[in-house]
């Protein structure tokens, strides 16, 4: 049993783990940089050490300063949160030999989902959905044919050595395939001096759906269901529910089997997530990401399971506290991400909090580091606070979600809080029709 | 009290405070006898030097219970090394030691004369020793951490003046 874990990040999530160990009784330890002195975690801890400067490549990055501050302070094991070191297999290797515990994955599965080649090529072994393609260069028109025709359309033809765009094109149809194969050839050869090209099928408007997945690194796993995250802006998710709006019971259950299955099969350890593009009933993989994700407590909302707690059991070697059969869904969940950023340019916002106050009552939970009085300073991510409504059904969720932020007062700097009251008055977020690229199009017509 | 004695007080408090600082004292209690009804009664102390502690500074403002009961005594501290323009900062978080191996000499000693870049002591952080060297010559004041005593980054080590 480890009596004392320290915490390698810092916010929202480092407070996270503190109240999962505090309530498992065991001691926690904050590390912080000389610009987060004030900080809530380091408030919120039994101890705290200084381990350097502001910039986070000299503190929550440095490998040394974080071995060092677990050797001073006697810490058994780290958790690293998400970000900073928490998907870097060196620092799970260096920890391995200070025979500190590191809780999560194993420095091996960090390195093999880490690379997106070696991750593609294991989870198709394990079973799991990829982007159906050509696997390798397509030589001629009638091999580009019969391969499209295979997958069927539309399909994206790519430049093998292309890259930002260029070297792609879409056929829509079959008529469309011999300008395509054509005009993608000869841009790869115009600009990259290569005219080899591969084929992929072309998702139009695809859902990101990603699996929870949990392992005791002894050959079980079980399933969380999915999250849908679809409504991102850059690649960064701002809003996430549990359970996906369009996925049914059965999907569930055939692609959390699929997802449970593959990290049983490697005896994968601790949290993880599968992320897909889903689009008319089929999943393709995108990444797995070894790790907490920011969006976890949607679905700890609708599992009724602490997630941390889970990590921190498994990585003392204890098995499970729930199996397959235990977990069922039970109401809807959503988050969004409050960040400290100016619309709408979504400019980092940092500065002092005049006056912050969390909304409360049945279903709401809030996570954040903020208090009345504290500097939001410049170096560091600019997510600032999570709001965690959950309702029986969605519609609840919904009205929960609408009068949580009519609670919620974070004032002295900007923040996206806006976007989420003006999407609230949306149809589609109503009815749970997006994609991946409804929340980029609506950026433009409505904050262009 | 005149004006004159009044300064002669303010002197003499303040050659005991130079006596205090100048002799590594905690504390100097001093009774003078002017005449009847005429005494002087000084006392100059400062608070144990704070050897810096893990958590020590920061748990100060600590909202929850969990603050443990080393914490208070460094709010009391009479004046802070860290700010003082002769500190040598610690450049990262690790074990301090004052001397290359256990049974050697120390680097150095209160009172010595130290050249830019001379060692004045080892942090080890990953195994690694890390030796630190005076930021500017001078005399060593002070040492304000204890061989083997852990130190977090910017840890006041030395007062070098």
């Amino acid at each position: 049993m480890f009596e004392k874990i320290l915490i390698a990040n810092r916010g929202e999530i480092a407070l996270r783990v503190i109240r999962a160990a505090r309530e498992m009784g065991i001691k926690t330890v904050a590390v912080h940089s000389t610009a987060d002195v004030d900080a809530m975690h380091v408030r919120m801890a039994d101890e705290s050490v200084c381990i350097g400067p502001p910039s986070s490549t000299d503190s929550y990055l440095s490998v040394p300063a974080i071995i060092a501050a677990c050797e001073i302070t006697g810490a058994q094991a780290v958790h690293p949160g998400y970000g900073f070191l928490s998907e870097n297999a060196n620092f799970v290797q260096a920890l391995e030999d200070h025979e500190i515990t590191f809780i999560g994955p194993t420095a091996a599965h960090i390195r093999m989902m880490g690379d997106k080649i070696t991750a593609k090529d294991t989870m198709k072994k394990l079973g799991v959905p990829c982007v159906p393609g050509s696997d390798g260069g397509v030589p001629t028109l009638e091999d580009a044919r019969k391969v499209a025709d295979e997958m069927g359309f539309p399909v994206i033809i790519k430049a093998t050595a292309g890259g930002g765009g260029k070297g792609m094109k879409l056929a829509e149809t079959a008529d469309d395939l011999e300008m395509a194969f054509k005009t993608a050839r000869s841009e790869g050869k115009v600009n990259f001096g290569n005219d080899e090209v591969y084929i992929e099928k072309y998702l139009g408007k695809p859902r990101h759906i990603e699996v929870q997945v949990f392992g005791d690194g002894k050959g079980t796993a079980v399933h969380l269901g999915e999250r849908d995250c679809s409504l991102q802006r850059r690649h960064q998710k701002v809003f996430e529910e549990a359970p996906g709006p369009c996925i049914t019971p059965e999907l569930r259950a055939q692609i959390g089997k699929v997802c449970s299955d593959a990290v049983a099969g490697i005896d994968y350890i601790g949290a993880g997530t599968i992320e897909f593009l889903y689009e008319d009933g089929e999943f393709y993989f995108i990444e797995m990401n070894t790790r907490l994700q920011v969006e976890h407590p949607v679905t700890e909302a609708v599992f009724g399971v602490d997630l941390v707690r889970e990590q921190i059991r498994v990585a003392e070697g204890l098995p499970m506290s729930f199996t397959q059969d235990d977990l069922e869904v039970s109401g809807h969940s959503i988050e969004i991400r409050i960040n400290a950023e100016k619309l709408p340019n979504f400019s980092p916002c940092p500065g002092k909090i005049t006056q912050y106050h969390a909304p409360g009552g049945l279903g709401v939970r809030m996570d954040s580091a903020l208090y009345d009085g504290y500097s939001i300073p410049p170096y560091y991510d600019s997510l600032i606070g999570k709001l965690i409504v959950t309702g029986r059904d969605r519609p609840e969720a919904l009205a929960r979600l609408n009068r949580a932020l009519g609670e919620l007062i974070v004032d002295g700097v900007d923040t996206t809080i806006p976007l989420f009251n003006a999407l609230l008055e949306e149809p589609d977020i109503h009815t749970g029709d997006y994609d991946i690229h409804w929340l980029e199009r609506w950026l433009d017509k409505n904050m262009g | 009290m005149t004006k004159k004695s009044h300064e002669n007080d303010v002197a003499f408090i303040q050659a005991l405070a130079e006596l205090l600082q100048e002799n590594d004292l905690t504390e100097l209690e001093v009774m003078r006898d002017y005449g009847e009804n005429d005494s002087l009664n000084v006392r100059v102390s400062r608070a144990k030097e704070v050897v810096t502690q893990v958590a020590a500074a920061p748990m100060a403002a600590v909202p929850v219970a969990a603050a443990p009961a080393a914490a208070a005594p460094a709010a009391t501290a009479s004046e802070d090394p860290a700010a003082h323009p002769g500190v040598v900062p610690s450049p990262m978080v690790g074990t301090a030691y004052l001397q290359a191996e256990p049974g050697t000499p120390a680097f150095v000693k209160v009172g010595d004369k130290v050249e830019e870049g001379q060692t004045l002591l080892i942090v080890e952080a990953m195994k690694t020793m890390n030796q630190i060297p005076a930021p500017h010559g001078g005399t060593v004041k002070r040492i304000l951490v204890e061989d083997g005593a852990p130190v977090e980054f910017g840890a006041p080590l030395m007062i070098i003046e």
